[in-house]
Parts: structure tokens; C-alpha cells; sequence
């Protein structure tokens, strides 16, 4: 009973630590949308700083923890959210989850290199290497106390106790008793719904970021006495704390913190009572890691799985339908030079790293298959590399020839890969990505420590093969033998990409619900492309270590296989030559940085990292973006003019595709051009084109809505009427046109502005927040109290629940909620879309009742309904839309139930 | 930019790489290949010898071992200030950085030989050795610390205190059994538990500790590889338990540890802690640095360290030499001492009394005719002796044990009889 209880006491220190960084992580994941893989090194950084400052400079403990918990750490998580995450939050979940590996080795290089700078300008900091027992914020060495028999708890541990309890109290305060903390809560349950109640996401995320960040700098600075200063161990912290963050799926807070907490607690009992497991190589090393992956499969909502890519739409392929020569001219030309250079001009050192290139090359082209083509993020690819080469190297040391060896360690690559693939298959995105990263972990600390696999740390010799008259023991043979396999996978692979079953790999990675209609498995699908990617990945591997002629266990690990995901969607990761492209400077740059640049060994690594940086401007690659930004500019230059409105856009132009085609004028039939003054409009809407990357949806929309006034918009389904209502609110930028507020033109501004100006969108379904409470609810359109008691006394119906979350209520009811806070401060404009979707007649009489006492309070509404029947009783005016046009606009009595037909079957203009 | 100045960038870059790769091609040997002429001068001139080193510098797991190239240096320093070996100056190109990342060690091989051109490679102290089968095989001799499998069989590799890496059918080193028997004062009817990490390489040491000590007459009560491997644990109130109860439910006598520092703070507090008295003991905290910590002094106080060289307390001439020789490699400055410095002095040292036995006529063929059969005593590693040492540790050995803040030699340097390894 007494191990138990040290177990427990002991393991609530690491899961102490667990719940920092995991709270951390839901935190900035609910901000951003991206699992922060830096979140270890950053508090690595922190630790680091917290000695230097300390132990270097000679600071007291508790003021340098205090500079570097409320000062640092903030300062660090604001600057990479403006520069970094807040970007990255548009672009697929592949360069977010590559842009923080980035980061998690660029930062303690960053932090390394800062310490070696100020250590030659002669600053009194100390070296950070072999550094071991090192003080924490406590008495160094630590004071212990004995409880009782057996049970002893020490001061480090004690502060641990105290200051997460500390923290834990503090966040459950500023979560749920300030309105930062509601407004966090708010963005993480409906992030578009808060920009349209005019607050601001992006200063959300940097909130988020600064505290995930304190947080890290906190687990930093109390982790530094426990983990030294190994960044190493700091990721490998975060990394079984990232369990912690799935059991509170990613948004909740308390829920992840507890579960840091039950995790130490859990990893503590296991290793203590796991003596049935002795006989099993690496198991106590790998209990983290189980416990993660395990957590990751039970506790992973299927809301999206594996390869479902909605986000990453495919960059617009510029040669589609181009001649042979002009899609791989390039390419094959680079390939005869190449081969050609190898026996003329480069020397042996350099062919030797050329050759490197090109077998790190073959592996790189595993991930076109199973990210580029199927939308996975596999960071397991080191593993099969390994497996692979260590298979075929016992087969050689029994007497194998090479190629069959090879064949053999292929197939046990594929086969590793189909294990791997079975049970992580269901995960998707980032769950997929931990999954893997964490059977990659258990097969380091497990698979690989069979010795008869292993063969000790001596590993197996895997002589270079000699094939008839060549021997490929010469670089420059082996080399040209490369480029000549690297051009046939190359080609297979873009095969396969054009074949039938490459095209139920791309229907599964975008659409699997409709690709499963259409006959194609999509479980064998997934299969399919992870065991090639697996196979491919341990042909590569067995070259490789062919070309170091020997392989160890430990030569290709888990993280090795992070670092190269990283450097292959950094070269870009949809075409296999890119992943050629990828290798060859994985190989070559180091040693031109080196040679020509910097002597610095940090300063590459920096660099490395930041290439994340580019990832958020060019999701798709540098090898990706060049070509597409020449056929851009090319496009530009040969003459298609831009479209109308987009020199006035500013930066929404950016984002939106103009139409070449060009605008037609606006309506002229458009009754209000001859009435509309401008004076009195609240809100304009003049010539309005707008769309999505598929193409445009309004064609020229002119409306206005004036103060006390209800405008109707009706029109059947697909006319257009959401996209107003996006446009009007401002969560869609226009393509060309202007939208004016109050006579002012507000074209340029985002939702957030437009919702500080007072025009509100009510979006389509119910515009409350379900996992609030009503009191919530009101409280963020209503800071007073006083004013949602008003409220409360209008509708007795809220005020008896105003402890229940907005989610249990009916559909009325909830429609009630998003419209009494704004009875008690009308806005300047609110736009409804389709406010009585989904409810019963008598209901949505209500909702009618309560939308003309806004008109009465002088609110200029706008209605989108695609019923009339019921709000052509209120409405002042009317406007048909059909197909992106204003077929008809007049008062409600002109409305004539022809014209109304018309507009609906399209036939009005 | 317009795209002729784009295209001629572009140009004008390929031209500047190719260049760049081709820059280094001077005098053409023979490229990968092996080079099967009788003599190979690689390196060596009428009055100098190209050295190069590759050590483990910057790494993510916050270890370094820097100082290694400054006890080559230093070495070096003294050969040259001595009028170098028959005439020829030691050029010591210093130590790249091999990140301890495998793929980096093999470049810093492949540069060192194939663009720098060097005679041979000394120090190379790494936890990784990759590069070792080019070296071998472009015939480059290489010293180091002999911790890996590579030091033991190649011809042209040298541990610069034998290779340490038992394999059956060799040998095993007996200092540790030994020295601390003596100090328990005879090794029969005492126990000792033997506790390392939880991977294949733990579970390899504790088979060769558990025969060392077992045929040095211990009884071991404890022999577990049970330790985490990757992360230091939190807790170690399992591990000690097990080992207090061990010995027929009483404490061994003497609890090993076969762990880094991390680990042995950790495992040494707590057994303290739980009033633990007897003799503790590790091989790998010998580190001056060390002491400027409170709590890995407090941590470490009273354990007996393994060192297989003469600790740095002793005070022999050749000591004094070495002290010497680092203080003016270092600029006149007195550095805190330790075992990577000496890594790099001794594997110099190696190097250097073989190129001098091997005479004028410098080649690697040479070089390695004086290696076979080369043996001197009394050194800082004891008593060295070749081809031996291609398969064996040199066999000698001390403790030292961390008392108030300080190292004091608990049992002298001496080199012991190697026993069987089954």
C-alpha cells in the first residue's frame, strides 16, 4: 500500500509537467487549429534561459523563473503567432504539422547558438552541454522530507504540487470569470461565429498563444532540475504529454489537465508493477509511448479519418494537358547531366554526396505516396527504413545475394507498414501523425532491441552489390545506378498517379463518402497507398545503407524520420521529382553552408526551421511554388485584365480568384438605383461580384438596406442569397464591387470590423454558441449584468436556464437566444439567414415578432429566406435574387405572385 | 526579377556549384575506389602530416564532447613544438562536428578523407561511428575512444585504450570487480547489484558485468536491465526497493550502476534517501565539471567512480605533462579538466608513438607494419600494446571516489589480468 501511494505521490510530479504542456497544447490547438510540435522546445528554450539567467548571470531563482514565465515565454508565443501560426491556420494540416517540426529544431539551435554569441562577446553565460542536477526555482540540492515509512517527497516535487495547483486554479478563473477566458471558450466552440460578433480571432490566437507559451515556460522552468538540458528529452516530454491533450480532444482544458495529472500517475504504476514484462527488451522504456498510442485509438473521435484532405485543395496544375517534353524535359535533362557529371567533373567527395542525395531521395519519394497522394501524415517512415535494412543485412550476413535480399527487406517494410497502417487507419490528421510518431517510438525501443534483428550495436554489413561488370562500390557507378532507379519510381509513381486506381487514391483522399458510392474501398485504398509508401520507403532504406555499406538500429530513428517529413514538404510533396529534388539538397546543403556560409552548426538548423516559415506562404513546396508563381505571372503579363474592383480590394483581391471573364454591369432594372440617396442606407451593396475558388456566385448585386427598414431577399436554392448575406458581413471579401456602411465604404474590412460597426450576421442554423451557457451566451454580446437581467425579465423562458449549456435547448429556443441580446442593444444592421429554418410555423411567428420590434427599435435588417409565405408579412421591401442577379427589387406591395414564381423558376430576368 | 537576368541567376548559380564540387579536385586519387597501390602517402609530406578529427560537438541531447579536440590539440601542440615526428609538423585540421547523427559522421569521414585528404583521423569520439567501414576501407588510420564495435577488428581503427566493447571468445576487463573488492576489502561473500537501462545495449552490459563480477568472487543479488531508456524517471522508489531487498531481503553490499549521470543522480538520491549504506559505484561520472553543481555533488558524494586511465588527482610526471599541455592549448588558462580532454590527448598519443616507430618512411603501409607489435608501459592508460588492443581493453584501470566536493583515488591506477568473456 505504501508503493502505491509513492507511486502516486510521484507520478503526480511528471504528470504535473504532462498537464502544463498539454493544457498548452489544447490552448493553442483551440486558437489555431495546429498541434504544436514545438511546444517541448519551447520549453527547452525556456529552461535554457532560466539557467543562463540563474546560473550564468547570477540572477535569484524566483525573479529569473518570474522573467521568464510572464515575460520570455509570452513575448515568444505572441511573435511566432503573428509571424508564424496565425498564417498557418489557412493552410493544410501537412504544412502545420511540418512548420512546428520546423520550429522543435530551430529553436533550441536558436537558443544554442544565442548562448555561444554571447558567450564570445564575453557575457558571463555558461556552457549548456553536460549539464546535470541543475537548480530549479527550490533549494539546490532539493531538502526531502520523510512522510512516513517509505514515503519521502522532496521540495523540487513539493513546488511542482504547488504551483500547478496554482496554475490549475488561475486558468479555471480566467476561463470561466473573465470575458477573455469566454471569449477563448466562445472561438474554440464556433471560431467563425466570434469574428461575426466582432471579435477578433487573430488577437484570440495571440491571447492563446501567450498563455500556452507562459505555460510551456513554466513546465520549462520546473522540468529543469528533472530533464537537464536535453532538448531531446523536452520533445519526448511533449510528445507522451500529447496523450494528455487527446483526452481532452483537443478543447478542453480541464479535461487535459486531469489527464496529465492521471497520465504521470498512470506511467508511474505501470513501470512499477511491469516486472511481468521483463523479458521483453525496451518495454518500460516504451510505456509512454503505449499508453499514447492506445489513448490515441480509444479516445479519437471519428470525426475525420485518415487521407480525407478538404483542406488541402491541389495547386492549379499550370502544365496539365502539356507535352511530354515540357512536363519532364526538365527533369530528364537534370537526370543525363547529372549522370554524365558524375564521371566528368564532380570529384569523389562530391560524388559520394550526390550519390547520398539521391538514395535519401528514394525513401524522400515514400512520403509523395503516402502524404502526396493519400493525405497522410506519416512521421513512421524511418522505421520502415530501418526494418528494411536491417532485414536485408541478416539476410546477407547468412549469404543473400543483394537483390534478393533487397526484395525481401521490401517486403518487410511493406509488411511493417500494413501493421502500422491496420489500427491507425481510423485516425485522421494529426491523430494519424501522433499515431505513427508513437508506434515509430515503439519500434526504436521495442522491434529494434531484438538483438538477433539488431546484431548489437555492430549492426549488419551491407556490401555495396556488384552487378556483372559493374561494381557499384564506385560512388559515381553506384551513383548513375541511382539516378537511373530514382527515374523509374519516379516514373511508376506518376503512372500510377494517372492510372485507375490513382484516381480512386485521389477520390478517397478528397471525397471518401462519394468514392465509396462509386465502388472504390476505401479502407483497402488507405491500405494499399500506406503499404507502398512503407514498401518504397524500405527499398530506399536498403539502398541507403547499401551506400554506408552498414546499418545499426539506430542509425534511422523517430526522429529522423520527423526531420525528413519536414525537409520533403518543404521541397514540396505532390510530384515525386520534388522529393528527388528534396534529397539532393537535404545532402548537398549542409556541407555548402558549412563551406561557404557558416561555420556555425546551429545556424543550418536555424535555417531549416524557418523554411516552416515559407510553408505558410507556399503550403505546397518551393520546388511547387516556383513553376506556379511563373505561370501566375506569366498569366498576368500576357494581357488578361484584372477584374474591376480588384485594385480597390487591397489585400482581399488576394485571396479571391478573379473571374477573367469579367463583371456584367449591374441590373438595370434594379429598382433602387433611382431611389437610393445613400443619406439614410445603413448598409449597400453596389455591383457586387463574389465566389469561391470554383468560380463566381454573384454577378453584379446591388441592394440597400435602410434604418428601420426589413429587406427581404428571396430566391430558390443556389441563387446566391448566403453569399450575400458572407459578402454583407463580411466574412467573404468581394470579388469586385463595394459594400458601404452608413455611406462609407467598408469593402476592405473583415468580419470583425463590420461587426464592431454594428452589422451583424445571425448565419444560417442557429448563431449561439452550444457549449456556453445561455448566461454566456448573453454575456458576450452583453458585458453588463443589468442588461441581461433586462433580458432575462423579457424572457422568462432563458432566465430558468440560464445555467444550461445553449446546445440542450430547442431549436425556437435557441433562435430566441441569438436574438433577445440584441432587442436589448439593437445593432445598426443584422443580417438574417434564413432565421426560421427548421421551425415550426407558430414558432417561427415568434421569430418574426421579435425581428419587427428590431426593425421598430431602428435596426436595418436584412432577411435571406427561400420561404416567402412568412416573411413577406413583414418585410418593407423586397428583392428577388436568381441566379447571383437581383431579378426584381421593389416595396412589398408591388410584389406581385407571378414575379415571385418567376424568380423562383429563374425565368424573371 | 525579369526572367533573362532570372535565367542567367539560375545559370550562373549551376555554374558556381559545379565549380564548387569540382574545386577540390586537385591531384586525382584514385576516386572511391580503393587505391591498391603498395604505397599511400595520403596526407603526408617531406616535413608535415595532415591530421583530422570527428567528435561529437552540438547535439540535441544537451552531451557534448568538445573538449576531446582540445586534448588532440594539445598533444599535437607538443609534437610540433618538439620538432614534430621525424622531421614532419602534426597540421591537426581540428574536429567536425558530427552532431552524434549518423549520417553526419559519415560525411565528416568522407570529407575528411576524400576533400581534406588527410593521413588519418585522430580523435574520433562519438556515440555513433558510421564512418568507420570507409575509413577501414580507404585504409585511413583512425584513433578514438573505443566504446563501439568499430574499434574492435578493423585494421586501420585503434581505441586509444584498447577496444572496450567485449565480444565472446575475447576478453574482460577486470578493474571494476577488482578495485571494488579491494575496497570492500576482498570481493568473497559480498554481494553487488548490478542495475542499467532498459535496451539491448543495458542488457549486454549487465551480461559482462554479471561474469566480471561473479569470477571475481562477488555474489550478484541484482542483474536488471529495468531502467527507462529514454527518459530520466521521476520515481525511483521501484528500482530501489527491488535492489534494498535483493541480498535475501537485505541490501547488497555494493549496488553498479551502468548509466549515464542523469540516471545515477537520480538512482544514488534515492537510495541514500532511503538510508542505503553501502558502497555505490558507476563508470561514467568522472567529470570535474560535475562539482560546480550542489545537487550532483550532494548526489554524487561518497560513489566510487570507474576510470579506465590515471585519474587526474594522481600525481605522475606524465600527468603533470598533460596538465601542462592542455593549460597551453587553452591559451594559458586553466580549464576544469576531464575525461574527453584526455579521450583526445591519449588517442593523439597513440597516433603520434606509432608514426614515431614507424620512421622516416611514412606511408600507411608503414604506419601499420609499426602498429603490428607495437607496445610501450607506463602511460596514462597504462600499459599499451598492439594488435591486443584491436580486440581488448588495455586492461588497466582506478576509482576514484567524490568526497566532499572532490575526487580522491580510492584505489590507484593498475592494470589487472583480463579474464574469458563466454
Amino acid at each position: 500500500m505504501g508503493d502505491l501511494l509513492v507511486f502516486v505521490l510521484s507520478g503526480l510530479v511528471s504528470g504535473a509537467l504532462y498537464a502544463l504542456l498539454a493544457t498548452g497544447l489544447v490552448l493553442s490547438y483551440s486558437a489555431s487549429g495546429l498541434f504544436n510540435f514545438a511546444h517541448g522546445a519551447t520549453a527547452y528554450l525556456c529552461a535554457l534561459t532560466f539557467y543562463e539567467l540563474h546560473s550564468g548571470l547570477g540572477w535569484p531563482a524566483v525573479p529569473a523563473a518570474l522573467l521568464v514565465v510572464f515575460v520570455l515565454a509570452p513575448g515568444l508565443g505572441w511573435g511566432l503567432d503573428r509571424l508564424m501560426f496565425r498564417r498557418l491556420a489557412h493552410v493544410g494540416e501537412t504544412a502545420q504539422i511540418v512548420a512546428t517540426i520546423g520550429l522543435l529544431v530551430a529553436l533550441p539551435a536558436a537558443g544554442l547558438w544565442a548562448v555561444e554569441l554571447l558567450a564570445d562577446a564575453g557575457a558571463p553565460v555558461k556552457p549548456a552541454e553536460n549539464r546535470f542536477g541543475l537548480p530549479g526555482v527550490g533549494p539546490s540540492p532539493a531538502t526531502s522530507w520523510q512522510l512516513m515509512e517509505g514515503v519521502g517527497i522532496d521540495s523540487d516535487q513539493l513546488i511542482t504540487w504547488v504551483v500547478t495547483a496554482l496554475v490549475a486554479v488561475a486558468l479555471w478563473v480566467l476561463m470561466r470569470h473573465t470575458r477573455i477566458g469566454l471569449q477563448l471558450r466562445a472561438a474554440v466552440d464556433n471560431r467563425s461565429l466570434t469574428e461575426l460578433r466582432g471579435i477578433s480571432a487573430d488577437r484570440l490566437s495571440s491571447v492563446a498563444w501567450m498563455i500556452a507559451s507562459a505555460l510551456a515556460g513554466l513546465a520549462g522552468v520546473l522540468a529543469t532540475p528533472l530533464l537537464g538540458l536535453s532538448a531531446h528529452d523536452f520533445t519526448l516530454f511533449l510528445f507522451v504529454s500529447a496523450t494528455a491533450a487527446v483526452i481532452g480532444r483537443f478543447a478542453s482544458v480541464p479535461l487535459a489537465f486531469a489527464g496529465g495529472l492521471g497520465l504521470g500517475v498512470l506511467q508511474n504504476l505501470v513501470a512499477g508493477y511491469a516486472s511481468f514484462a521483463e523479458s521483453i527488451t525496451g518495454f518500460r522504456t516504451a510505456v509512454p509511448f503505449l499508453i499514447l498510442f492506445g489513448g490515441l485509438l480509444v479516445l479519437t473521435r471519428r470525426a475525420r479519418t485518415a487521407g480525407i484532405a478538404a483542406v488541402d485543395a491541389p495547386p492549379v496544375d499550370h502544365l496539365a494537358g502539356a507535352s511530354w517534353g515540357r512536363r519532364w524535359g526538365v527533369w530528364a535533362a537534370g537526370a543525363g547531366l547529372l549522370c554524365v557529371a558524375f564521371y566528368t567533373v564532380t570529384t569523389p567527395f562530391w560524388s559520394g554526396l550526390l550519390a547520398q542525395g539521391l538514395a535519401v531521395a528514394l525513401v524522400f519519394m515514400s512520403f509523395t505516396v503516402v502524404t502526396g497522394l493519400g493525405a497522410m501524415v506519416s512521421l513512421a517512415q524511418g522505421t520502415f527504413v530501418t526494418g528494411a535494412a536491417l532485414v536485408a543485412g541478416l539476410l546477407m550476413s547468412r549469404g543473400w545475394p543483394f537483390v534478393a535480399a533487397l526484395a525481401v527487406g521490401t517486403c518487410a517494410a511493406a509488411v511493417l507498414g500494413a501493421l502500422v497502417a491496420l489500427p491507425a487507419l481510423r485516425l485522421g490528421g494529426r491523430s494519424l501523425a501522433l499515431a505513427t510518431l508513437a508506434l515509430a517510438f515503439l519500434a526504436d525501443q521495442v522491434l529494434f532491441q531484438l538483438r538477433w534483428l539488431r546484431n548489437g550495436d555492430t549492426g549488419w554489413s551491407v556490401p555495396r552489390p556488384v552487378l556483372g561488370p559493374v561494381d557499384l562500390s564506385d560512388d559515381r557507378a553506384l551513383g548513375v545506378a541511382l539516378v537511373v532507379l530514382v527515374a523509374l519510381v519516379a516514373a511508376g509513381l506518376s503512372a500510377l498517379r494517372g492510372s485507375p486506381s490513382g484516381r480512386a487514391m485521389l477520390a478517397v483522399r478528397s471525397a471518401p463518402a462519394a468514392a465509396a458510392a462509386s465502388g472504390v474501398s476505401v479502407l483497402r485504398t488507405k491500405l494499399l497507398l500506406f503499404t507502398l509508401s512503407a514498401g518504397l520507403a524500405g527499398f530506399g532504406g536498403v539502398l541507403y545503407a547499401s551506400y554506408n555499406t552498414r546499418i545499426t538500429a539506430t542509425d534511422f530513428t523517430a526522429m529522423t524520420g520527423l526531420v525528413w517529413l519536414a525537409v520533403v514538404v518543404a521541397a514540396g510533396v505532390r510530384r515525386p521529382q520534388y522529393a528527388v529534388v528534396a534529397g539532393l539538397v537535404y545532402a548537398v546543403a549542409p556541407r555548402l553552408l558549412s563551406d561557404y556560409v557558416t561555420e556555425s552548426a546551429h545556424l543550418p538548423v536555424i535555417l531549416f526551421g524557418l523554411a516552416g516559415l515559407a510553408l505558410a506562404n507556399d503550403p505546397d513546396g518551393y520546388c511547387a511554388a516556383v513553376p506556379v508563381r511563373r505561370a501566375r505571372r506569366r498569366a498576368a503579363a500576357s494581357g488578361t485584365s484584372p477584374s474591376p474592383g480588384s485594385a480597390s480590394q487591397g489585400v482581399h483581391s488576394r485571396r479571391s480568384t478573379p473571374d477573367p471573364s469579367g463583371v456584367p454591369l449591374p441590373n438595370p432594372r434594379a429598382w433602387h438605383a433611382s431611389h437610393s440617396d445613400g443619406a439614410d442606407a445603413a448598409l449597400e451593396l453596389r455591383g457586387v461580384t463574389a465566389g469561391y475558388d470554383g468560380g463566381l456566385v454573384l454577378h453584379g448585386v446591388d441592394l440597400v438596406v435602410r434604418r428601420g427598414e426589413i429587406l427581404a431577399v428571396l430566391g430558390p436554392n443556389g441563387a446566391g442569397k448566403s453569399t450575400a448575406c458572407r459578402v454583407a458581413a463580411g466574412s467573404l471579401p468581394v470579388a469586385g464591387g463595394e459594400v458601404r456602411i452608413r455611406g462609407r465604404d467598408a469593402t476592405g474590412d473583415g468580419a470583425v470590423r463590420r461587426a464592431r460597426a454594428g452589422v451583424l450576421l445571425a448565419p444560417e442554423g442557429r448563431g449561439i454558441f452550444p457549449s456556453l451557457t445561455i448566461e454566456e451566451n448573453l454575456a458576450l454580446y452583453l458585458p453588463e449584468a443589468a442588461a441581461r437581467a433586462a433580458v432575462y425579465d423579457r424572457f422568462p423562458r432563458l432566465a430558468e436556464r440560464r445555467g444550461v449549456n445553449a446546445g440542450a435547448l430547442s431549436g425556437g429556443e435557441q433562435q430566441m437566444l441569438a436574438l433577445a441580446p440584441l432587442l436589448q442593444r439593437p445593432p445598426e444592421v443584422l443580417i438574417a439567414d434564413e432565421p426560421s429554418l427548421g421551425l415550426a410555423p407558430r414558432v417561427a411567428q415568434e421569430v418574426y415578432a421579435l425581428l419587427t420590434e428590431l426593425r421598430d427599435a431602428g435596426t436595418a435588417l436584412l432577411l435571406v429566406e427561400e420561404k416567402a409565405a412568412g416573411i413577406l408579412g413583414v418585410a418593407d421591401t423586397v428583392a428577388y435574387l436568381s441566379q447571383g442577379r437581383v431579378a426584381w427589387c421593389g416595396p412589398r406591395d408591388e410584389v406581385e405572385a407571378d414575379r415571385l414564381t418567376d424568380a423562383y423558376l429563374g425565368t424573371g430576368t | 526579377m525579369l526572367r533573362p537576368i532570372r535565367t542567367l541567376a539560375a545559370a550562373a548559380a549551376a555554374v558556381a556549384l559545379v565549380s564548387a564540387c569540382n574545386s577540390a579536385s586537385t591531384n586525382g586519387t584514385s576516386p572511391g575506389g580503393t587505391g591498391s597501390a603498395p604505397a599511400t602517402t595520403r596526407g603526408v609530406t617531406a616535413d608535415s602530416v595532415k591530421v583530422g578529427g570527428i567528435v561529437s560537438m552540438t547535439t540535441a541531447g544537451g552531451y557534448s564532447k568538445k573538449d576531446t579536440d582540445l586534448g588532440a590539440k594539445a598533444r599535437y601542440l607538443r609534437a610540433n613544438a618538439e620538432g614534430g615526428v621525424h622531421g614532419r609538423t602534426i597540421e591537426y585540421l581540428g574536429a567536425e562536428d558530427d552532431g552524434q547523427d549518423p549520417a553526419k559522421n559519415m560525411a565528416a569521414a568522407r570529407k575528411l578523407v576524400q576533400q581534406d585528404k588527410v593521413f588519418a583521423v585522430s580523435p574520433m569520439s562519438s556515440v555513433t561511428f558510421s564512418g568507420a567501414d570507409f575509413l577501414e576501407q580507404e585504409k585511413v588510420p583512425t584513433f578514438g575512444w573505443g566504446t563501439l564495435p568499430a574499434f574492435c577488428g578493423p585494421r586501420h581503427i585503434y581505441g586509444f585504450n584498447g577496444c572496450l566493447v567485449p565480444t565472446p571468445g575475447g576478453t574482460l576487463n577486470q578493474t571494476w570487480p577488482e578495485g571494488i573488492g579491494r575496497i570492500l576489502g576482498g570481493a568473497h561473500g559480498k554481494s553487488v547489484a548490478v542495475i542499467a537501462n532498459d535496451s539491448d545495449a543495458g542488457k549486454f552490459g549487465i551480461r559482462t558485468f554479471q561474469q566480471g563480477f561473479t569470477s571475481a568472487g562477488f555474489t550478484v543479488s541484482y542483474a536488471k536491465a529495468s531502467v527507462p531508456g529514454t527518459a530520466v524517471p521521476s520515481d525511483w522508489s521501484a528500482y530501489v526497493k527491488e535492489i534494498l531487498s535483493s541480498n535475501d531481503g537485505k541490501a547488497p553490499d555494493a549496488v553498479v550502476s551502468v548509466m549515464q549521470t542523469p540516471n545515477n543522480i537520480g538512482l544514488f538520491t534515492a537510495l541514500k534517501r532511503s538510508g542505503y549504506k553501502g558502497l555505490l559505484s558507476d563508470p561514467t561520472d568522472y567529470d570535474p565539471g560535475l562539482l560546480a553543481q550542489d545537487a550532483t555533488r550532494q548526489a554524487l558524494d561518497g560513489v566510487h567512480v570507474l576510470l579506465q586511465f590515471q585519474p587526474f588527482e594522481s600525481d605522475t610526471p606524465n600527468m603533470a605533462r598533460f596538465k601542462a599541455d592542455i593549460k597551453a592549448a587553452a591559451g594559458g588558462k586553466d580549464v576544469p579538466l576531464n575525461m574527453h580532454m584526455l579521450t583526445g590527448y591519449m588517442s593523439a598519443d597513440l597516433f603520434l608513438s606509432i608514426v614515431q616507430k614507424a620512421g622516416k618512411d611514412l606511408t600507411v603501409e608503414s604506419f601499420q607494419a609499426a602498429a603490428q607489435g607495437f607496445s610501450d608501459t607506463g602511460t596514462l592508460v597504462g600499459d599499451r600494446a598492439l594488435p591486443k588492443g584491436q580486440k581488448d581493453s588495455f586492461g588497466c584501470g582506478a576509482l576514484v571516489q567524490l568526497k566532499n566536493g572532490a575526487y580522491e583515488v580510492s584505489v590507484p591506477f593498475k592494470c589487472y589480468e583480463p579474464i574469458p568473456f563466454k
